[in-house]
């Protein structure tokens, strides 16, 4: 069983909260949901939509043919009907005259009328998201009642929480024991900006959100040195103007933590919808030669998860760590019925000032801290920051630098990384099981760690017949990559750069299209 | 891996504690070494009245000024160009109890890192800018900064800065902020005084020190017969009239040095119970 749902309107009208409604009551039914937010860049009126797709089993992304289409305004339907399938349903506005700013809670109550889930868990859960609003009770009713049950959702035994990227990077950076989070605001990556100044009282950390990005990052370098555990988040174009401190992070080595949340650029580029554009930035950007680690969760547990072992390996190192995200892991509400492993402890090791008297230079610089130019230092810096990194090359190994799904003996390997993931698990399901069975034609390398590469990854593409390459972007940077480390080039390509995230349907019609 | 660099060790019984064997790369005859002079024997006091010199934290920018960065035995990062300021901000962020100097010229501060500036007047946070003015950038060989005067013929403007300077007293005034002072670098008793005073003021202390170029920029040179000293001022109005006695340019006039403006507003720490606690407790975050 599985329904994609459209909700759509005019920015104001509530989209967001008829996703909220809708899924927290199936998750509750035992039911996996994925929502997908679709925005332009303004605050009130044009045209939003979510697509929601349920599922009784695991469900990461949405699929292009709707069967329900929930209408805040009558644009919503001339844009999205011919997504409709033939048996969908669309509910107008028409249908609910004289609600006002309830109509969205009536189409919710509508819907689950329609999906067969009993009025009480309804209103039990509009009381509890609208703090017992009695003109939202009595418009979800409404809604509930004007509707024929057509599925019949039996509740299932799962366990599942829904979350999105932005608050598991939040949570992973709270369970580090976050001191300092420093931002400018910046889509997609201002929502864990948000998140965290909203925990920072009780979990006595700070955030604080300085006059540019320039000094979000000097700031945090400052911070850093005194002794707070300190985290940045960014896009591609505030990364850019961070890059000359982080590349002084890697002649400082002051520990940092960075999350880069990726929009379509270059330039201003479409700043509310999704791309995994900046993986090259990630890995590259800053001046000079220094060692980073950038990780790319494809999940929100596993933000949770890489977010820690970003602050783990950055404060064990002094070294950059760089959480790599985008839009779409960012703001997609993911469910997931898996726990996070458990957290690594991060702690501040070194003598920081107040204790003892300790410099950290952006100029080449003896052991003291005091600046140099002779050769024979300036070599041995330069050989230091190399051996620095094969150091933390070894420590990776003890992380999960990549995960194999589907057959692990399959010939057709598929590769990709961060927020593709869940689509292409969907997909390869939606073909032949590989995921759920471990048996089908297909077995998915996922790379959790950008940099460093894992050695496995090498040695996947040479069990291989077959290599498959899926990114969210123009050039795919990750098989450019993945050829600098191993020489090995990837002809088989399904890019999609137009800003929007892969369906499930139609990546199964990608990949299969490739002989 | 554990240190960032290898701590120094403290001496406390030295002549000075603030010592530092490192070779000094100034021209012969510098200002700066009279500046140099005036901090150390700032710190050295306010060492021999109780602060602890482990509690001492500065930051310095690119240029011929943040050169002092190698010169002084205290805590500090060496910063890029411009950004002296937010990473001594930063290390306020970091640890409330710390007392920190940013060190600047006027390039970095006023050219790179000019909104750094502004909004400090806004945070208010308790640290100390001491700007090295010398209307030039010396250390890439004298190209105009925003303090250069109008007409200034340089290897970057051979026809002459056709711009006006900027007046950056007035702005620090307009900024809001809580303390602004100005010294001339020859007189190393009185910036003594007033910076002593600068880093003893509970909020943002701005110090411009006006210093000469004895390579470029040197027709600005020699503007002690226009200083004079005034009383330290806390009158708005006054303090407006002062700033505008000297616009960075002329040669003729009067120049006021001494405490400009000061006044009290809530501090940073003051507005973050985050940072009120660190410093009730007098612990960095990595204690909290």
């Amino acid at each position: 069983m599985r329904v994609n749902i459209l909700i759509g309107g005019k920015a104001g009208q509530g989209i967001n909260k008829v996703s909220e409604i809708v899924s927290s009551v199936l998750v509750q039914q035992g039911y996996f949901t994925f929502n997908y937010r679709d925005y332009p860049s303004l605050i009130r009126g044009g045209h939003n939509f979510n697509v929601l797709s349920a599922s009784d089993e695991r469900v990461g992304s949405i699929e292009s043919k709707l069967d329900f289409i929930l209408a805040l305004d009558n644009n919503t339907i001339k844009v999205h009907e011919k997504e409709l399938k033939k048996d969908g349903k669309i509910f107008s506005p028409d249908d609910f005259e004289g609600l006002g700013r309830n109509l969205n809670i009536a189409l919710a109550g509508a819907l689950i009328k329609i999906l067969g889930i009993d009025k009480q868990t309804l209103t039990e859960e509009v009381k509890r998201q609208l703090k017992n609003s009695e003109e939202a009770v009595k418009a979800a009713e409404k809604g509930f009642d004007s509707q024929e049950k057509k599925f019949n959702l039996k509740k299932l035994n799962n366990k599942i929480k829904i979350m999105t990227g932005t608050i598991g990077v939040g949570e992973g950076a709270i369970n580090s024991d976050i001191d300092l989070y420093l931002a400018y605001p910046m889509t997609p990556a201002t929502g864990t900006m948000h998140y965290l100044a909203g925990k920072q009282y009780d979990n006595n950390f700070m955030v604080f959100q300085p006059e540019n990005e320039i000094a979000v990052v000097n700031e945090a370098l400052g911070a850093s040195f005194a002794g707070a555990k300190t985290m940045i988040g960014t896009s591609g174009g505030g990364f850019d103007l961070m890059t000359e401190a982080l590349s002084m992070q890697g002649i400082s080595e002051i520990p940092l933590v960075v999350y880069l949340a990726s929009r379509p650029g270059p330039g201003t580029g479409v700043p509310t919808y999704s791309t995994q554009c900046d993986l090259d930035i990630a890995v590259r950007g800053g001046h000079g030669e220094f060692p980073r680690v950038v990780i790319a969760p494809g999940d929100p547990i596993e933000c949770i998860e890489k977010t820690n072992e970003a602050f783990y390996l950055s404060q064990k190192y002094n070294s950059l760590s760089i959480v790599l995200s985008d839009k779409h892991l960012a703001e997609s509400e993911f469910s997931s019925d898996r726990l996070p492993n458990k957290t690594i402890p991060v702690k501040v090791k070194r003598k920081i000032p107040g204790e003892v008297i300790t410099k950290a230079s952006s100029y080449e610089h003896d052991e003291y801290g005091n600046t140099i130019e002779s050769a024979e230092i300036t070599k041995v810096s330069q050989e230091n920051r190399v051996k620095k990194y094969e150091e933390i090359k070894k420590e990776c190994q003890n992380f999960q630098m990549i995960k194999v799904y589907g057959n692990p003996k399959a010939k057709n390997l598929i590769i990709g990384w961060g927020s593709t993931k869940t689509a292409i698990l969907d997909a390869m399901d939606k073909i032949d099981g590989s995921v759920k069975t471990g048996k089908g034609n297909y077995k998915f390398l996922q790379l959790l760690y950008i940099k460093p590469m894992s050695n496995e990854v090498e040695k996947h593409i040479e069990q291989a017949d077959k290599v498959i390459l899926i990114e969210n972007n123009l050039t795919g940077q990750l098989g450019r990559y993945i050829r600098e480390k191993t020489g090995f080039l990837i002809e088989n390509r399904i890019l999609k750069y137009d800003g929007r995230p892969f369906c499930c349907d139609e990546l199964k019609q990608e990949i299969l299209k490739i002989k | 891996m554990t240190d960032i660099c290898r701590p120094f060790t403290i001496d406390s019984n030295a002549k000075d504690p603030l010592f530092s064997a490192e070779k000094i790369t100034w021209c012969p005859g510098c200002p700066n070494f009279s500046i140099l002079s005036s901090v150390k024997k700032t710190l050295n006091k306010l060492i021999k009245k109780g602060l602890k010199q482990e509690n001492i934290a500065i930051t310095t920018d690119i240029g011929c000024s943040s050169k002092i960065y190698d010169y002084i035995k205290v805590s500090g990062i060496y910063g890029l160009h411009g950004r002296s300021l937010p990473t001594g901000f930063g290390i306020k962020l970091g640890n409330p109890n710390l007392t920190v100097l940013s060190f600047v010229g006027d390039g970095g501060i006023y050219n790179e890192g000019i909104s750094h500036l502004i909004h400090q007047g806004r945070y208010n946070a308790d640290m100390t800018l001491i700007v090295h003015d010398n209307q030039s950038f010396s250390l890439t060989t004298g190209q105009p900064t925003a303090t250069s005067q109008k007409g200034y013929k340089s290897k970057s403007l051979p026809a002459g800065q056709p711009d006006p300077p900027l007046n950056p007293a007035k702005i620090a005034l307009a900024a809001g902020m809580t303390f602004i002072a100005r010294c001339n670098a020859r007189d190393i008793e009185h910036t003594a005084e007033v910076l002593e005073k600068a880093i003893k003021h509970k909020g943002f202390s701005f110090v411009e020190i006006l210093q000469d170029c004895l390579i470029f920029n040197t027709e600005n040179n020699l503007k002690d017969k226009l200083m004079y000293k005034v009383e330290d001022n806390k009158d708005k109005t006054k303090a407006g009239k002062l700033v505008e006695e000297y616009d960075y340019e002329k040669q003729d006039g009067k120049i006021p040095i001494g405490v400009l403006f000061q006044e009290q507003k809530p501090t940073l720490t003051d507005k973050w119970p985050q940072l009120k606690k660190l410093k009730d407790k007098g612990v960095s975050w990595r204690d909290k």
